[in-house]
């Protein structure tokens, strides 16, 4: 059957993709053909797969990595009643579809630059957070590795909290270990801030971390640098996003990181994330009737946040900077089950858009370049502990 | 009784985890999650429980059902139904503290863990539904579908897998018939919403295009009046072209081509009056003769005059738990038709109001019934003596 054939015939075409794709996703092999066509049916062109034009595969690399694709990637657009996929997302997978049915682009080099997730239905682009930068860092190559039990995971439509604490077993417990003997070299009190994208696993592994230094005898508690934004209206008038020192009530949290250090209690302004109000005013003065956050003095500080790390002023009070690394694939499949399934937090639709700009725009601005700068790599996919030089020399001597 | 939050959470896990075998996949985090949107804004002490009579009686109330909200919205977003949530929220409530039994609850309704609700139970195989079946099934098979209660969702592969058995076995008893009848026969498969209607359907085709047999279908949608001249009255002689109706059968049944008219789902209009007259410039319906000619939708083939006319009345039946698990993979994951919170709404109303409005009576009426979930077929006394009789 020649490609106009396959093209112009929908069911010959999903046919043609549904076998192909078979060898690019393995969630793909518990579907039946009927199931494959419900989930393509979004996707169907109005004027049928023959009006889709293919780039040149320079062309779809190009785009994918280029910042600006994703800034144009709209998260709410609504057509009648509905919020509905972006037009690019939909025109990227679309493409892909045709360019893998005619054989225009080669089976491994789709799977090698998108992974296909199932619940959502479409492509999504392969960041790579161990850029030759982040390598270099980090020595090269990981501090120990542990034999990879999350891909057990990759055939699951969705990821829930036991299949994913079971694959990390290993390297969360090496990673509680190394924090531990840090810790005892450096003494107390200690911050420890952790950094890590939306669904990669942070709480639970501070709750881990919790529990050890408790066992350990050791007082723990947190500090959310959330609780820090200023209002909401000042800095949207003032034009600055909430990725800086500029977006904080910067004194406050520098004082404040200053006394818990030196084990004195701490109070600290209270973020209010659904009127975007903050207990402070923008002079850092209490505003009447509000109530601040109390943090009584520790141990063990932790510091969580998606960029606790990335503000030069306060790195050098921080004792250990940990970036808690999960590939994108198995965040999105852990938030089906957590965001969607359990909490049904999200439009369908505003989570697939939301995902598919944030998985590129925060490994760029947040990431990455806190893994250019941190102590340690706990990446769960790869089952691997990645330190410093410097700190693989103090965790072998103690 | 003062007890905190977390407690409640904890207390309410265990009790579910043993009602319902799917909660035990998640761990006490995830559960924590979930109930966060059910959690009373005065807290769980607020909720007071109505006593067991109460609860039943309630939900064997037609106008309970009714009144279920499927699209309210808030701050933007579609709610769950008010009656729903206080109906599940009461039965959290009871389970912690002691007012409803595990047991009691779990013989009423069934709780999803998708949705995470509580839904009331239906009894198909009622009395009366039992006894126009003599009394037992013709055949029953190991009930696989046993193994759905620990999942969450299902996909179409599993659900084939468990069926099989009975599957192959009510298709056999199908050709037995039609091989006693002769041909052309009328057979209606009726069935909720992903009991497996289309799949059993494809497969009885191919076994009988295997027998050389040609097959055809009538959607019986194509006899709906305009929706206008409806007014949401439910399918019948005042609402369909019925006379067509009738006439096209019996021709059909003497081997003649029919020529029917043809219902536009986005202009909601037939393609005839009400007196059965084609409009100008409409087009009617075309369908060839055959041997076997199914037909297809909810039409109330219970009534005497076609009743009569048709060879084999199948009800299809899957239980209701296992429906909405198909569903949530099929039409949420899969499909993404619905917003979730409007489909729990609709599921929770129509899986009583359909059952009483359509399936339990036609199940009085049917010559046989498939339970997928019970793995067993009905039949009705004279269809098996037929049947012991060839």
């Amino acid at each position: 059957m020649s490609n106009d054939g396959i093209l112009s015939d929908p069911n010959l075409f999903s046919e043609a993709l549904f076998e192909i794709m078979k060898s690019i996703s393995s969630g793909m092999n518990e579907l039946e053909l009927y199931e494959f066509r419900y989930g393509l049916a979004e996707l169907l062109p109005e004027g049928g797969w023959q009006t889709i034009r293919l780039e040149r595969r320079e062309q779809v690399e190009q785009r994918v990595n280029s910042r600006a694709f994703y800034d144009s990637i709209q998260i709410k657009p609504v057509l009648g009643d509905r919020i509905v996929l972006d037009a690019a997302i939909i025109q990227l997978s679309q493409m892909l579809f045709v360019g893998l049915v005619t054989g225009a682009y080669p089976p491994a080099w789709v799977a090698g630059h998108f992974y296909f997730d199932m619940r959502s239905f479409f492509f999504l682009h392969r960041t790579t957070y161990f850029t030759e930068k982040v390598l270099a860092h980090l020595g090269g190559e990981p501090y120990r590795r542990f034999a990879r039990k999350q891909e057990a995971l990759e055939p699951l439509h969705q990821v829930g909290y036991k299949a994913f604490r079971e694959a990390n077993a290993e390297v969360d417990g090496l990673f509680i270990q190394s924090v531990m003997k840090l810790i005892a070299r450096r003494g107390t009190p200690i911050l420890l801030a952790l950094a890590g994208a939306t669904a990669a696993g942070k709480t639970e592994i501070v709750e881990r971390m919790g529990a050890a230094f408790k066992q350990a005898k050791r007082r723990t508690t947190s500090i959310e640098l959330d609780n820090f934004f200023t209002d909401r209206d000042d800095r949207e008038a003032r034009g600055i996003d909430s990725q800086g020192k500029e977006a904080l009530h910067f004194d406050l949290l520098t004082r404040a990181l200053q006394d818990i250090t030196q084990g004195k209690k701490i109070i600290t302004p209270r973020y209010n994330f659904l009127d975007g109000s903050s207990s402070h005013d923008p002079d850092g003065r209490l505003k009447p009737g509000r109530v601040p956050v109390e943090v009584e003095p520790a141990d063990i500080i932790f510091i969580e946040g998606n960029f606790p790390f990335l503000i030069d002023e306060i790195v050098h009070l921080i004792g250990i900077k940990v970036v808690y690394l999960t590939d994108d694939p198995i965040r999105l499949k852990r938030k089906w089950k957590r965001d969607i399934d359990y909490r049904k937090k999200y439009d369908l639709a505003y989570l697939r858009n939301r995902y598919f700009k944030d998985q590129f725009v925060m490994a760029q601005v947040a990431y990455i370049p806190q893994m250019e700068v941190c102590d340690m790599v706990v990446d769960t996919t790869g089952a691997a502990l990645w330190t410093t030089p410097e700190i693989a020399r103090q965790l072998d001597q103690a | 009784m003062d007890i905190s939050p977390r407690e409640f959470s904890k207390a309410l896990f265990e009790r579910i985890q043993a009602i319902e075998p799917a909660a035990q996949g998640l761990v006490l985090n995830e559960f924590c999650y979930a109930l966060d949107d059910l959690h009373p804004e005065e807290g769980w002490d607020s909720i007071h429980p109505d006593t067991p009579e109460e609860v039943a009686r309630t939900i064997r109330q037609r106008s309970f059902f009714e009144a279920v909200q499927v699209k309210r919205r808030e701050n933007d977003r579609i709610v769950l139904d008010k009656s729903i949530l206080h109906l599940t929220r009461m039965l959290f409530a009871g389970l912690v503290r002691g007012a409803y039994s595990a047991a009691w609850v779990k013989k009423l309704f069934y709780f999803d863990v998708r949705g995470f609700i509580f839904l009331p139970r239906t009894t198909y195989l009622t009395d009366a539904v039992v006894h126009h079946f003599g009394g037992k099934a013709f055949k029953s098979f190991e009930p696989r579908q046993n193994a759905f209660e620990r999942v969450q969702d299902l996909g179409f592969r599993d659900f084939q897998e468990a069926n099989a058995e009975i599957d192959g076995f009510f298709i056999e008893v199908v050709k037995k018939i039609i091989s006693i009848q002769g041909t052309p026969i009328l057979i209606t498969l009726a069935g909720p919403s992903a009991a497996g209607k289309t799949e059993i359907t494809e497969r009885l085709i191919g076994s009988f295009e295997q027998l050389q047999k040609t097959t055809t279908t009538i959607e019986m949608d194509n006899f709906l009046f305009d929706r206008d001249l409806r007014e949401d009255k439910p399918m019948g002689r005042e609402t369909t072209h019925f006379n067509l109706f009738k006439q096209s059968l019996q021709d059909i049944l003497q081997g003649k081509r029919i020529t029917i008219p043809r219902y536009n789902f986005n202009t909601t209009s037939s393609s005839h009056d009400p007196q059965g007259r084609l409009k100008p410039g409409c087009s009617p319906l075309v369908i060839e003769p055959a041997d076997i000619i199914f037909l297809e939708g909810n039409f109330p083939f219970h009534m005497d005059e076609i009743a009569s006319l048709i060879g084999i009345k199948i009800v299809y039946l899957t239980d209701d738990p296992v429906r909405l698990k198909r569903k949530w993979k099929r039409d949420i994951d899969y499909r993404k038709k619905y917003d979730p919170t409007y489909f729990r709404n609709r599921y929770f109303k129509t899986q009583f109001l359909r059952a009483d409005d359509i399936y339990l009576p036609l199940l009085e009426k049917a010559d046989m019934l498939v339970d997928t979930t019970g793995a067993a077929l009905w039949l009705t006394p004279a269809v098996a003596a037929r049947l012991d009789g060839s």
